[in-house]
């Protein structure tokens, strides 16, 4: 016979104001299996952890219900409070009678009253079936694989490094640097770029613990969190490491797509980064002629924000490299003139506003708040067709050369790579972080980790920050030899399965594969995420998660009905 | 009923810090000087590897300014909701020593670390005896402004910050409370039932050896005051826009609803003034505040949830919507929600008739506009909190001309200081949103792991 205790939090008045608690105390005293009841204030705190602590001793319970907020709230905090009372923390379920019963129903005491009976109950059932289990680990293997070496691979695989772990960094193209190597200066500071990257590239490969591959793809993956395979191309095996950074970056949106503004056809208008190659070579020519340029007009928002034609979201960056090849324009060129085209400046970060003012009114480039509808070509001179939102006049202006601030879109290859690691990926390609808000650097998958604009694009400071911290996650991953899991999940009877392989085509999470050699279907414990697809799929009822079995569930609805 | 919020109960158990020491005994303990969102992340990302934390905490509980927050952009998250499982995760870490309502009196080298000397304020509540009941709070009688709600609410004299405050232990405002300003009263002490109540408690130091420190004490806002156009904080019906996430806040002091200060009625026109004091070289400040442009629309969009008939304007100069789905959330403001922008500046407000008359200019047009609104929602530029500049000060890091802290280099080293094992974390650097500082926190995290961990390794290794 069961000896379980349920425990009822009045959550000061968050539960108790709406559900009558002593009632409920009451009610579920008489329960089969429930030896004992209470309530408490509130039951998370230290006190309230103590009473459970001393029921289970006194009464000795076998099970427990905490009758209290959301489970995502304090499931681990009464679990462990159990634990260190002796009880198997997997025979310790919550009833969230908060979220679900006190706060939806604040206007009906009485049914809030009943349908909190109910939940414990049910809860109660679920208990009563409850296996005790112990956490599963597994070992982590304490290398990092950090993919793309840009500025953020490379803090990232350099921070990795530095805290004491080997790195192998994958790069496609044949260098080091990524887009800060194309650049001629940074801002705010107009400081070379060369100056900046040239340290940062020399301590990530003269690192006796950073393995660094250019020329080089990843192309075969399996694996989860702590150990993961890796096929790389021009390696001849397949490589084993336990944490991941993606740090594909961006590229430009291609001129082809924008018909508006020649499609590619003129050659006398660029983007932004053969603008910053001219700056690099210290000389503004013509591409077309080679003639030297005196009029130089900027299309910001070329593709960007653009949710009919082309790209909805802002890139981010233009706003800034726009100024400050515009000042560098001018600083080379003092008898030239620069026109800058824009929807909003947004010059938001240390100094930036200040540039951008500068920019203005000390290098005297010329700023039009408007959108460039046109370029057109006449006569072997380019024209830019816009309108002055601020005046309301439409502009023409004559140029030597046009400077296209292009969308920053996902590296070329980054879809394909989400597709081999199964990352997710948002409605513009880049890779979806975990949570918007707080995790930032994270991917939804377990040991991938986000750096840098392949998550969206962003200036290099922001990059190099986020890089850090996704460096941070494998630091604190490596920190344990091992990866503690929750052990309630998918199972396999094997007298029962008939490897009819339903389980592997429903799991989400590829936790499901056939045996090697017999025929049976496996669980890999590390990706299961005990969502229940397989054992709903499986017509045997081979399958089932751990700690939630047919019988438990059946119980536990008969309870509420 | 008004509703409390999550993690109610939550107390704080005596706290284990966990010191690894290497042989030469440089500690493996890091001192995290602010509990907002930053101090938080950084602090749970280097307790996470194993090594200890003291995290220091001004205010009686941690959540910094994310804890004020109604609902976040660009998704509309609740912000308690997505807040409440970090503090509460905080609260009961087993490497992280919390020390709240204190302040670091002296940071000092020693050795390759730290010494750091913090100073508890007396809460007169003995932690460790309350419960987090919350008797006391019923039945003290002195009423005042609650500075957590932008002095939209009251508290009482022995408060916390809020239902969801963690650690939830109370502390009495000697200013205000009856009994040390006039010797009698005493009810806290005559209700609480666990005896808890101290009045003769007095200032605790704590020393601790880290061996880094990660600074982490985020904003202020530009204070109203200092802003005659804007009313200079005199109308009442002009608040800053943290007092307004306060008001759409469901445990804010309107359950979340828009009422005028002034009078309580709901507001049918509300305008929203951007760049107040940023921007402006000449009278204010030179820089963005870079959050106030999302907060706006999020608020004009939430405002109009809560008031459906109701009209948001805002005043920009530029749009500044520079994030994932951050411009497609304006978008989202000015298309679905009939958010009126309007871009310009506001030269002057007036009162007159209960309104706020709001006076500027609509530079597309070329127009002066003037609408007489209900209620007016300033978005001050953000500055530094004092004690960064003092906090700069005792290490000999050097600020900007504004005070904000410097890192070394703004492009490739944005979470490093010129002092080796001080990092910084968040908007101690500079306005940045909140995924922003948690990954600029995260990365400050990373080089105090990167450091501890290459000496854990190197014992590791030599003890195989």
């Amino acid at each position: 016979m069961a000896r379980i205790g349920v425990f009822i939090c009045h959550c000061g008045l968050n539960i108790a104001g709406t559900v009558d608690v002593g009632r409920v105390v009451e009610a579920i005293r008489g329960y089969p299996g429930v030896v004992f009841a209470t309530d408490y204030r509130y039951m998370c705190s230290d006190p309230g952890q103590a009473l459970i602590q001393r029921a289970i001793a006194e009464h000795e319970l076998d099970g427990v219900v905490v009758a209290a907020c959301s489970p995502a709230m304090h499931e681990s905090t009464f679990r462990q409070a159990a634990a260190a009372a002796g009880l198997n923390p997997y025979r310790v379920e919550i009833a969230n009678i908060r979220e679900q019963v006190s706060w939806p129903h604040q206007g009906e005491p009485q049914r809030a009253t009943e349908k909190a009976i109910e939940t414990i109950a049910s809860l109660v059932e679920k208990v009563r079936y409850d296996e005790a289990l112990e956490p599963l680990t597994f070992p982590v293997t304490r290398r990092a694989l950090v993919i793309g070496g840009g500025v953020a691979g490379l803090t990232a695989a350099l921070e990795i490094a530095r805290g004491g772990y080997p790195v192998l960094l994958v790069e496609r193209a044949e260098r080091l640097g990524g887009h800060v190597a194309q650049l001629s200066h940074l801002y705010p500071t107009l400081e070379g770029s060369e100056a900046h990257l040239a340290p940062l590239v020399e301590a990530v490969t003269s690192h006796p613990l950073i393995q660094v591959l250019t020329g080089a793809e990843v192309v075969g993956w399996e694996g989860q969190v702590g150990h993961f395979t890796v096929t790389i191309s021009g390696l001849p095996s397949p490589v084993d490491v336990g944490a991941v950074i993606l740090a594909t970056g961006f590229e430009l949106y291609a001129q082809q797509h924008l018909p508006e503004y020649g499609g590619g056809r003129y050659p006398d208008v660029v983007d932004g980064l053969q603008f910053e190659a001219m700056l690099k070579a210290g000389e503004i020519r013509r591409p077309s002629d080679g003639r030297p340029v005196r009029e130089v007009v900027w299309v910001q928002c070329a593709g960007s924000r653009d949710p009919t034609l082309h790209r909805a979201y802002c890139s981010k960056i233009c706003c800034m490299y726009v100024a400050k090849q515009a000042a560098l324009y001018r600083r080379l060129v003092p008898e030239g003139q620069a026109y800058v085209f824009y929807i909003d400046v947004r010059a938001q970060g240390r100094g930036y506003e200040e540039f951008v003012r500068q920019v203005m009114e000390e290098y005297g480039v010329v700023y039009l708040r408007g959108k460039v509808s046109r370029l057109v070509e006449r006569n072997g001179a380019l024209e830019v067709w816009g309108v002055d939102t601020l005046s309301g006049q439409a502009v023409r202006l004559k140029a030597d050369l046009v400077v296209l601030a292009l969308a920053a879109v996902p590296a070329a290859g980054s879809e394909a790579l989400a597709r081999l690691m199964r990352v997710a990926t948002d409605e513009s390609g880049f890779f979806a972080e975990a949570h918007p808000k707080l995790r930032p650097v994270e991917s939804f998958t377990a040991g991938v980790y986000l750096a840098g604009a392949a998550q969206f694009p962003r200036d290099i400071a922001e990059s190099v920050a986020q890089a850090a911290g996704a460096a941070a996650k494998v630091l604190q991953l490596f920190a344990r030899k091992e990866i503690v899991a929750e052990p309630t999940v998918a199972t396999v009877d094997e007298e029962l399965c008939a490897a009819c392989g339903r389980c592997i085509e429903v799991c989400p999470y590829d936790a499901r594969a056939m045996h090697p050699w017999k025929a049976l279907a496996t669980v890999n414990a590390a990706l299961c995420q005990s969502c229940g697809a397989c054992a709903v799929a499986c017509p045997n009822k081979a399958t089932t998660v751990k700690n939630l079995s047919p019988e438990q569930v059946l119980a536990m609805v008969e309870a509420m009905l | 009923m008004a509703r409390e919020g999550a993690g109610c109960g939550l107390t704080q158990g005596p706290k284990r810090v966990i010191l690894p020491v290497v042989e030469h005994g440089f500690p493996l303990r890091a001192l995290v000087v602010g509990a907002g969102i930053a101090g938080m992340q950084a602090a749970l990302e280097i307790a996470n590897a194993g090594y200890g934390v003291v995290l220091v905490e001004r205010l009686p509980s941690i959540g910094g300014r994310m804890a004020q927050l109604s609902e976040t952009f660009p998704t509309l998250d609740c912000a308690q909701c997505i807040l409440t499982p970090r503090t509460v995760e905080v609260g009961h870490h087993p490497h992280i020593e919390l020390l709240t309502y204190a302040e670091v009196e002296a940071i000092v080298p020693e050795g390759t670390g730290f010494r750091a000397l913090i100073r508890r304020h007396p809460a007169y509540v003995n932690w460790d005896l309350c419960t987090g009941c919350g008797y006391c709070q019923e039945k003290c009688p002195t009423r005042v402004d609650a500075e957590f709600e932008r002095k939209l609410g009251k508290r009482k004299a022995i408060y916390t910050l809020s239902p969801q405050a963690v650690p939830n232990k109370p502390v009495i405002d000697q200013e205000h409370c009856t009994f040390f300003q006039r010797g009698r009263c005493r009810a806290c002490e005559r209700f609480c039932p666990t005896g808890a109540i101290d009045y003769a408690q007095e200032a605790q130091l704590v020393e601790v050896e880290v061996g880094a420190v990660v600074l982490a004490t985020g904003y202020e806002l530009y204070d109203l005051s200092r802003m005659p156009e804007y009313g200079g904080g005199r109308i009442a019906d002009v608040i800053d826009g943290l007092a307004f996430e306060r008001l759409l806040s469901a445990s804010g002091p309107t359950s979340g609803k828009v009422l005028r200060p002034s009078d309580g009625t709901v507001p049918r026109e509300v305008v929203f003034i951007q760049c107040a004091g940023s921007r402006e070289p000449e009278r204010h400040l030179s820089y963005c505040s870079k959050i106030c442009c999302m907060y706006a629309a999020k608020q004009a969009m939430l405002y109009r949830h809560r008031v459906h008939e109701g009209q948001a304007y805002v005043f920009y100069i530029d749009i500044r919507a520079a994030g994932k789905r951050y411009d497609e959330f304006t978008q989202r403001a000015m298309e679905d929600e009939h958010v009126v922008y309007l871009r310009g500046k506001v030269s002057r407000l007036v009162r007159e008739d209960g309104k706020v008359i709001v006076l500027g200019a609509d530079t597309l047009s070329g127009r002066q506009v003037e609408i007489a609104a209900d209620m007016v929602v300033v978005a001050p530029a953000l500055v530094p909190r004092p004690e960064t500049r003092r906090l700069a000060g005792m290490l000999g890091l050097p600020t900007d001309e504004h005070g904000w802290l410097l890192p070394l280099e703004p492009n490739l080293h944005p979470v490093e200081t010129i002092r080796p094992g001080v990092f910084l974390a968040g908007t101690v650097v500079g306005p940045m949103d909140i995924p922003e500082t948690v990954a600029h926190a995260s990365g400050a995290a990373a080089m105090v792991l990167s450091l501890f961990s290459r000496l854990t390794r190197a014992a590791e290794e030599r003890d195989g």
